[in-house]
């Protein structure tokens, strides 16, 4: 038995976790430096405990709320941002209704050649906007889907 | 804390309660702070991260399943973080600190020969590898049990334990007397 194969296994043997062999109780009987690493073990085992603790500042716990309503204003202001463009979009395609609805019925009556201009505005804007439209309806459903899981899980919030 | 009342301050707080959550940070706010500044090496980011710790848990808490004790779920929440922490540059070590005599034991004055081993136990600590400093603060500072260090760390118990034998080992060979190669290994193993 050797002082390094003593020394792996000191902190074990201390924690109760192994234990001496004979080998190893005759070599610690006779081995001063192995006695002094065994003291020095249970010395350590002694103080670690006792070591002092670091404490958080009185001013922690405010810190912490602090930050949390921060970081939930910020949320809210995201959430609200998201419906003011939601709710400014359907009332743009509300008014862009009604007036269609009120021009093709004959209550407004428009020039023909605003007509004509705004038909060709209206094709120059298709003729760009068409080669992106599967990407406009992909975000579009994806922004449907995320109103609806966030209407569904402010609804469970209600009913827990 | 019971059980049933750690249930019911977990409710409350998902329930969007803010005072069960100022009362579930002053019943882990010494847990978490103590582990957060035994674990970095830069002590003035301790506040910082230990309250990110806690941003953490008000996010994490509607997802967490109560399938481990809540101190357990914080622990892992500390190590995750402490982790991510960009390591800062070593903190100096004490000057001089290791021309000092070897601890004797039972010598002449041993009052003072533990008070001086206490002064530097605490500061060999902080030259211990992150993964074994986390560990002998929870275990030894804070008491927390092997089992709990285990399903934290998603550990087996006896990984734990050798990992904790070979912390201690560290430890007592860097106040020990100082030998060729002993300072260079705790040096090289982070
Ligand atoms: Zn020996």
């Amino acid at each position: 038995m050797t002082c390094d194969q003593i020394n792996l296994r000191i902190d074990a043997v201390l924690d109760g976790d192994e234990a001496w062999t004979s080998d190893a109780r005759a070599h610690l009987d006779t081995c001063s430096r192995c006695q002094s690493r065994v003291a020095l073990a249970q010395g350590i085992n002694r103080w670690l405990p006792q070591l002092p603790v670091d404490t958080p500042p009185a001013t922690f716990t405010s810190g912490v709320m602090a930050r949390v309503r921060r970081e939930r204003w910020r949320a809210e202001q995201a959430l609200d941002a998201g419906f003011n463009v939601a709710i400014a979009a359907g009332l743009l395609l509300i008014v862009a209704g009604v007036a269609g609805l009120a021009w093709s019925s004959g209550l407004i009556v428009v020039g023909a050649d605003v007509v004509a201009l705004m038909r060709e505005a209206i094709a120059v804007t298709g003729a760009e906007i068409a080669p992106q439209l599967p990407t406009y309806s992909v975000a579009a459903l994806l922004l449907t889907m995320g109103l609806g899981v966030w209407w569904w899980t402010e609804h469970a919030n209600f009913e827990r | 804390m019971s059980d049933t009342a750690e249930r019911d301050l977990i409710a409350r707080c998902r329930q969007g309660e803010d005072g069960a959550f100022r009362e579930l940070v002053d019943q882990y706010k010494g847990l978490v702070f103590a582990l957060v500044a035994r674990t970095i090496r830069d002590p003035s980011r301790a506040e910082d991260l230990a309250q990110e710790v806690f941003l953490k848990i008000h996010r994490g808490l509607p997802y967490f399943r109560g399938d481990a004790r809540l101190s357990t779920w914080i622990y892992r929440i500390v190590v995750n973080l402490c982790a991510s922490e960009r390591p800062s540059r070593d903190v100096p070590l004490d000057a001089g600190d290791e021309e000092r005599p070897a601890w004797e034991p039972g010598g002449p004055d041993r009052a003072y020969g533990d008070v001086e081993l206490r002064d530097r136990l605490d500061k060999a600590i902080r030259r211990l590898p992150a993964h074994y400093r986390v560990l002998v603060a929870g275990h030894y500072l804070r008491g927390m049990k092997y089992e709990d260090l285990a399903e934290a760390l998603h550990l087996p118990m006896g990984t734990v334990k050798t990992h904790l034998h070979r912390a201690k080992r560290l430890l007592r060979e860097m106040l020990e007397e100082p030998r060729p190669g002993s300072e260079q290994r705790t040096a090289n193993s982070e």
